[in-house]
């Protein structure tokens, strides 16, 4: 294997004196599409925040494309975040501007274009994800699966190298939600994009993922190809992928 | 005796305790909101903020406020002659109703008031707006686009808030003397011309600028409330409801300090 293109090394993460990370490590190779899965609350989301410093790590490492990236300033993840771009779980558009004025956005800011050109890529964009014909609606008259679309429609704006989609199909009917997954499949055999998907929705895992990381007691617990976590006799790893609520799995809040 | 002293001794720790513990809250609010000052001066030198969210801001907060401020400012300019009347009618003092009312609305009345309610509606908006975006992640979902939240969505606001109380003060101070005239007129019969002349010769160009300058004052001060606690807001939709309570009642508490202080300093 060649040197990981997103590397976090004993990552550690508490929130008012609770961890939820506690000894984090794993990477993720260059246009792979990465699952991180696990119960909830088990610091899925958190994990991807730190890589564009949305969240600071209280101990270990994160290294990005050969730089490590844990100790940067606000400033410096910038530069990060005009290569990493993140998809929500609950898309964060902008209520207050149309589709085509949330994509355009960072097009204005980023790429030196005017607000009509913004606008004419923004389009092609919104076509991508099949959302041009709603290009002048907001998003509150938007149903969760089009807000979402439209949401990668404006992450794609910046061109990254690597986008993270945190539970991009959580909420979705069985249709829109295979659809998002096609779309995530293609960005990384068409344009080569990294992915870092959160997730718990299975039939995506075994659907798209080429490698998993199952987070458990917030440690990387199993990791590895979707078709070899499958047949993974431990019981932890059983317990979670048949959804049963018996089980030794310790579930916090339950 | 010595169980009393003991539970005097334990109420008073209580009560500093509290105290103290107001006093550190108080502060931490001040700090934050002084702090975010200090980051949206550093984005004016040189300029870096969205015009086209400037031009949104200042439209929806000025525009939207006039009809509001219209009708606080021509009752606060009649309330003031209704005040003065019986004195006026009593000494026959005709010509000098207008400078009554004019001196008070337009060094006191008329500014706090428009800023108190421009707080009310247009603060109170603001916060509850950024709250909303920053419990429901938008303002990450801008620092994720590499895109300062403060320059976007901060500095537009203040500046635009600044903009429009100073634009609607003028506005109701011109409206709270006709106010004033018309009330003079219908109620107590004094002419129009008097009205003017009382105006004209008695009110200086510095009562007019006294106010029109507390109001940019007034304007920074619920700019700075209104988007600190927005988007520092913790919690979901009951922190949404606290923070433009607190909002209000800073921007409330620092319009009156600022008045007491810039009218003391400066006459």
């Amino acid at each position: 294997m060649s040197t990981p293109f997103i590397e976090f090394r004993g990552v550690q993460k508490g929130f008012g004196g609770k961890p939820v990370l506690r000894d984090l490590s794993l990477d993720v190779q260059r246009g792979e599409v990465f699952f991180i899965i696990g119960t909830s609350g088990v610091g899925k989301s958190v994990t991807i925040k730190h890589l564009i410093g949305l969240l600071r790590v209280d101990a270990g490492e994160i290294w990005f494309d050969g730089q490590r990236v844990d100790g940067y300033t606000e400033q410096q993840f910038e530069g990060i975040r005009r290569r990493v771009g993140m998809v929500f779980q609950n898309s964060t558009l902008f209520d207050s501007l149309t589709l085509a004025d949330n994509v355009a956005l960072p097009l204005r800011k980023h790429s030196g274009l005017n607000t009509r050109q913004a606008h004419a890529e923004a389009l092609n964009l919104l076509r991508r994800v099949d959302m041009h014909d709603y290009a002048l609606r907001y998003p509150a008259e938007l149903s969760d699966g089009m807000r979402k679309r439209a949401a990668i429609a404006r992450t794609l704006a910046g061109k990254p190298e690597v986008m993270l989609f945190d539970e991009p199909t959580t909420g979705l009917d069985p249709i829109s939600a295979r659809r998002i997954d096609a779309l995530i499949r293609e960005l990384a055999d068409t344009m080569g994009v990294t992915a870092l998907v959160v997730s718990h929705d299975l039939p995506s895992i075994f659907g798209i993922a080429d490698r998993v990381a199952f987070l458990y007691q917030g440690r990387v617990y199993s990791i590895g190809a979707p078709g070899a976590l499958k047949v993974n006799g431990d019981a932890i790893v059983k317990q979670f992928l048949n959804g049963e609520s018996a089980g030794p799995m310790e579930t916090p809040g339950f | 005796m010595a169980n009393l002293i003991s539970r005097m001794v334990t109420a008073t720790a209580a009560a500093v305790t509290r105290v103290g513990t107001s006093a550190l809250a108080v502060a931490h609010e001040v700090g934050g909101i002084a702090v975010l000052a200090g980051r949206v001066l550093r984005r004016l030198i040189p300029p870096r903020l969205d015009g086209r969210e400037l031009w949104t801001n200042l439209f929806k907060m000025g525009n939207g406020s006039v009809p509001i401020i219209i009708l606080t400012a021509f009752f606060s300019g009649g309330l003031m002659t209704l005040q003065s009347a019986p004195f006026v009618q009593k000494f026959g003092a005709t010509a000098l109703a207008g400078w009554a009312a004019g001196y008070a609305v337009l060094r006191e009345i008329g500014p706090i008031l428009i800023a108190l309610m421009f707080s009310g509606r247009v603060g109170a908006n603001n916060t509850a707006e950024l709250a909303t975006m920053t419990v429901t992640e938008q303002l990450d979902g801008l620092r994720a686009l590499a895109i300062d939240p403060i320059s976007f969505l901060i500095v537009p606001r203040v500046l635009a808030m600044i903009v429009a109380l100073f634009a609607l003060t003028v506005l109701g101070d011109l409206v709270a003397l006709g106010g004033a005239a018309i009330v003079a007129h219908t109620v107590m019969g004094i002419e129009w011309a008097t009205m003017y002349y009382s105006f004209a010769d008695n009110l200086a160009p510095y009562d007019v600028l006294h106010g029109l300058y507390k109001s940019l004052a007034f304007g920074f001060a619920i700019a700075l409330t209104s988007c600190y606690f927005g988007i520092s807001v913790k919690g979901g939709s009951t922190g949404v409801g606290r923070a433009v309570n607190a909002a209000v009642v800073a921007a409330a508490v620092s319009i009156m300090l600022l008045d007491f202080f810039l009218t003391y300093l400066t006459g």
